[in-house]
């Protein structure tokens, strides 16, 4: 399934309420039931930007107001220097995703091309000991891992915390790759090995480029997992200029003596969100397309 | 676009934002880890020994209060680890038992600054006659009480609460003022904050609250019935408010600031803090009392600094420790900045003149206790401990006898292992 | 490709990497998890191999079986939520109007947030003095005072099925909406002629065609919740009375807080062992639509 949610576009709007079951009239009944939702649920993330752009005091005030009586950008300034400086945090996230994503291609394309393509003997083993990572919970495994890294030199350190975040992937990832491999169609191959090309050529010349579809989409899913993970983060990364954002979160909401500052903890929040956000509104089709692909087929 | 320009593109976003992560190192002699809450205190000292030692400057590592043993621990275990170290003396015992430390006897012996340090200080950072720290950035529970809310009540704003009896009654006088205006205050969560605040009346009243080894008696005594009961039952009149039962700690200290609470547990850290964040709050501050006048208590809290096991500087590192107790760096780092020495003999200094209530807080030092035990994290500070269980139980449902009995229970089980 | 076995062995080369990764990583750890769990190892160092009194302990620890207690309650409270308002939402952007898919991507939005950002952001809002969702009550005239969530773990309970709600909803939504697109368009043309109803539609077209798709996110959904550890330590710390606390919160607790490494690793392989039997059955109905 390369499941897009679109059906096709010769469809009349009536058409699609009547295949929905819904007659005009209630079609509009429901469209605005819809759209109350839609802002139901954005209701919070609206709120959070503009508590971000209040003063900082105003931000903490009680009682709160829905909208700021000035707009300052106080609240992100505190952000920008907390701690070590949130480019020290955000740096980090974004070096662990980096790993991350080139762990899970480099692990994932290869197998899912190797489990599509070829007879491989006991195939079926494989491929269930690929997606052991779903059945043993990571969340059991950081006291081992931690230990590991420990004697490996990569406690603490971006490149060790990326492993962990692939073990996450591998499972999504390699299932994803092997479908989309095997929806190459036979005749591509064929021709390729007509032509003389080696395995490893017709894999790089005629399979990679089509399948790179998927590879956007692992790649999307891994930065997105890698940039939101939360456990491993906390008990992985020992020093505060080792912490990623979402720990950062951590520390800006404990602050000084128990002070919470709140306006700042907006700001973090919204920038925590922002890269995730924007990947979803521009590469919508990849990441849902994946998650299709990916959980239910 | 072709395959190969659209793969290097994406090749290429990949690696910058890998080389971006490489640039936040940044160079430094000697690495220290500080918890969140002694950073303040811990920054003035360090700041005071960069300008004369450029040589040999510290790097001061913040690490959040309730990560900083675990971060201590697995550090250790996987043998990365600062070259100094301030934490909560409170976990001492574990780490030194553990064998984490450096053992600082012979240095420290002859160091006659360390025979002045606080007796509860020496005490805690030994173990089986060897000396594993020495005080850093002392703190310590004490009373506060809200002047203007005081006398708004009618009671005298230049008199503190003497007794548990009397903390209840002025919070039900405060209380009936009405509004958001409170009696008293307490973070109902935090099993810290607590141990911290609530234990030494308990103590002042003969309590003894954690047991040392297996076979004592874990709350032993009538005082930790009769604090429960006091609590409750102005719990139960309404005196304190609602959100303090769920309170794990984030209004430890803003509950007070607001200007709506009378009466408070808190620490020394507190006169810095409001002088400079409320600025226009008139308050007060005493030692924690008992059940009878004259019965008083604290808990000796604070900082520790101690050398990891595995540093890479210890002969700095020493040389810190050394520098940290003399005279000088004990009245320009910490007294200058309000905050106690831990030598006590120094409480009596230029800075502390005209702030009365820092010398309260060092003749609380003198009366304070601190608890020599293993486990604390498991009795005391784990978010389902014992201890918080007991509070809560015993203050918000009412089952005082209860609550003392299942914590007795747990903390045995816990010291039997 | 052709058999020979050659290229059997090629293929192998492709999936080594991987293959080793998982061992490594994975089963590797795995094994040493287990061997810890028959050791009263400490954090703090030492350790003896103890058998299976870790796991008898556990059997009799109180706290135990009150955080496998609260976490199956979460469980069983979300899930029927997270499926019943992901159909309910499923239906009502099902047709491919505009301001329909707008929805459908702001109802999925939150699914790309971080865990542990969003559980930050409805601690805020759910906060008794600055929190607007209290405030947003009071202002309805719902409630007469702001509540404190936090205080009973009933009422945390349900601060974090609602923000947790909010966060994963869009997920089941998107893949219900796919599956009922998938539908083809004949069968639904028929029942029209016959001139069925729409809730007769629904119930009897709509919902037995997905059912494979709402089992698969139902068990998805109820394996995260049996995981929950971000949602409840940022939110509730546990409390209170550690009545809030998930069976991986009391692994971390374990293992991280109180030093028991070796009572951490057996508490752990207890849990694998339920998740084990969640993701089987979610393996076999996987297979079972991709063999038709």
């Amino acid at each position: 399934m390369t499941g897009t949610v679109t059906t096709p576009a010769h469809k009349t709007p009536a058409d699609e309420n009547r295949i929905a079951g819904q007659n005009n009239l209630n079609g509009y009944l429901v469209g605005a039931i819809a759209v109350f939702i839609g802002a139901l649920m954005l209701a919070p993330l609206v709120l959070s930007f503009f508590a971000s752009i209040k003063p900082s005091a105003e931000a903490s005030a009680v009682p709160p107001s829905y909208l700021p009586h000035s707009f300052s950008l106080e609240n992100y300034d505190h952000v920008l220097n907390f701690g070590a400086g949130l480019g020290t945090y955000v740096g980090n996230s974004l070096g662990v995703a980096a790993f991350t994503i080139i762990f899970s291609l480099v692990l994932s394309v290869p197998a899912g091309f190797g489990l599509a393509r070829f007879n491989i003997p006991y195939k079926e083993v494989l491929f269930v000991i690929l997606l052991t990572p779903l059945m043993i919970p990571y969340q059991a495994l950081l006291t081992p891992l931690y230990f590991m890294f420990a004697k490996l030199g990569l406690a603490n350190t971006l490149f060790g915390l990326a492993i962990v975040h692939t073990i996450l992937q591998i499972p999504f990832s390699v299932y994803l790759m092997r479908n989309a491999f095997e929806s190459v169609p036979r005749e591509l191959e064929e021709a390729a090995v007509i032509d003389g090309c080696s395995t490893f050529v017709s894999f790089r010349r005629v399979f990679l480029p089509l399948v790179f579809p998927g590879m956007v989409t692992v790649t999307l899913f891994a930065f997105i997992a890698s940039w939101n993970e939360f456990l491993a983060a906390l008990i992985f990364m020992n020093k505060e200029t080792s912490f990623t954002v979402p720990i950062m979160l951590v520390s800006v909401r404990i602050g000084h003596f128990g002070a919470v500052d709140w306006g700042a903890l907006q700001a973090g929040i919204l920038i925590s969100i922002l890269p995730c956000a924007l990947i979803y509104i521009f590469l919508q089709k990849y990441y849902v397309s994946g998650l299709l692909g990916g959980a239910v087929k | 676009m072709t395959f190969a320009k659209r793969s290097s593109a994406f090749a290429l976003a990949l690696t910058t934002s890998t080389f971006l992560s490489f640039s936040t190192s940044f160079a430094a002699d000697l690495s220290m880890w500080v918890r969140a809450s002694g950073a303040g205190a811990a920054q003035h000292l360090v700041d005071l020994w960069n300008t004369g030692h450029a040589d040999k400057k510290i790097a001061v590592t913040v690490i959040p209060d309730n990560q900083m043993v675990t971060k201590l621990a697995t550090g250790s275990q996987a043998g990365d680890v600062p070259d100094l170290v301030s934490f909560d003396l409170i976990y001492m015992p574990d780490f030194m038992k553990a064998g984490f430390l450096t053992d600082l006897t012979a240095d420290l012996k002859g160091d006659p600054n360390y025979a002045g340090v606080a007796e509860a200080y020496k005490n805690i950072a030994t173990y089986d006659g060897k000396i594993y720290g020495a005080g850093f950035t002392p703190d310590v529970s004490i009373l506060v009480w809200n002047k203007d809310l005081f006398k708004k009540a009618g009671l005298d704003p230049e008199k503190g609460p003497t007794t548990l009896a009397e903390i209840h009654a002025d919070a039900t006088k405060i209380r009936a003022l009405g509004g958001d205006t409170y009696g008293y205050y307490f973070s109902g969560a935090c099993p810290g904050c607590n141990i911290f605040v609530t234990s030494p009346m308990m103590v002042a009243a003969g309590a003894k609250i954690l047991p040392a080894k297996a076979g004592d008696t874990p709350l032993d005594g009538d005082g930790v019935k009769a604090v429960l009961t006091e609590m409750q039952a102005m719990w139960k009149e309404g005196l304190i408010p609602a959100s303090a039962q769920a309170d794990n700690g984030a209004s430890f200290v803003s509950a007070f600031m607001s200007g709506n609470i009378g009466i408070e547990g808190s620490g020394g850290f507190m006169i810095s803090l409001l002088k400079e964040k409320a600025p226009n709050l008139n308050f007060g501050v005493t030692i924690l009392p008992g059940i009878k006048d004259g019965q008083q208590s604290a808990f000796v809290g604070g900082d520790v600094v101690a050398i990891p096991k595995g540093s890479k500087q210890a002969a700095v590192a020493k040389e810190f420790i050394h520098w940290e107790l003399t005279d000088e760096v004990q009245l320009e780092g910490l007294a200058k900045n309000n905050i106690i020495p831990s030598r006590p003999a120094l409480a009596d200094n230029k800075y502390f003149k005209d702030e009365p209530r820092v010398v309260t807080t060092a003749k609380a030092l003198g009366v304070g206790y601190v608890p020599w035990v293993f486990h604390f994290n498991d009795m005391v500070n784990s978010d389902s401990s014992p201890w918080i269980q007991m509070l809560q139980t015993a203050i918000f449902d009412g089952d005082v006898d209860g609550a003392i009995k299942k914590a007795r229970d747990s903390m045995s089980s816990i010291v039997a292992q | 490709m052709n058999s020979s076995n050659a290229s059997r062995w090629t293929g192998l080369i492709y999936v080594l990497p991987a293959l080793i990764f998982v061992c490594a990583f994975v089963l590797y750890p795995f094994g040493q998890l287990i061997a810890t769990s028959l050791t009263s190892r400490s954090l703090l160092g030492g350790g003896a191999f103890v058998g299976l009194a870790n796991y008898e302990k556990a059997f009799n620890d109180s706290a135990f079986w009150t955080a496998l207690g609260f976490t199956a309650r979460y469980t069983l409270f979300i899930t029927p939520i997270l499926m019943g308002l992901g159909l309910l939402l499923a239906f009502l952007v099902l047709p491919n109007r505009k301001i329909r898919k707008v929805v459908r991507g702001v109802v999925f939005l939150p699914v790309v947030i971080g865990l542990g950002t969003s559980s930050f952001l409805w601690y805020w809002l759910f906060d008794e003095q600055v929190g607007l969702f209290n405030k947003t009550l009071v202002d309805l005239g719902v409630i007469a005072h702001p509540i404190v969530w936090f205080n009973t773990a009933n009422m945390a309970l349900w601060a974090v099925i609602i923000s947790v709600t909010w966060k994963v909803v869009g997920f089941g939504m998107i893949l219900f909406v796919a599956a009922m697109q998938s539908i083809s368009s004949e069968v639904v043309e028929a029942s029209l002629i016959d001139g069925t109803s729409y809730l007769q539609r629904a119930t009897r077209i709509f919902l037995p065609l997905i059912l494979r798709t709402i089992l698969l996110v139902t068990l998805i959904s109820a394996i995260g919740s049996m995981l929950a550890f971000e949602q409840l330590y940022i939110m509730t710390a546990g409390g209170p009375r550690g009545q809030t606390l998930t069976t991986v919160y009391l692994i971390y607790q374990n293992s991280f807080i109180n030093f028991k490494l070796g009572y951490g690793a057996a508490l752990s392989v207890i849990l694998t062992a339920i998740i084990l039997c969640g993701t089987a059955l979610q393996l076999v109905l996987t297979n079972r639509r991709a063999h038709q």
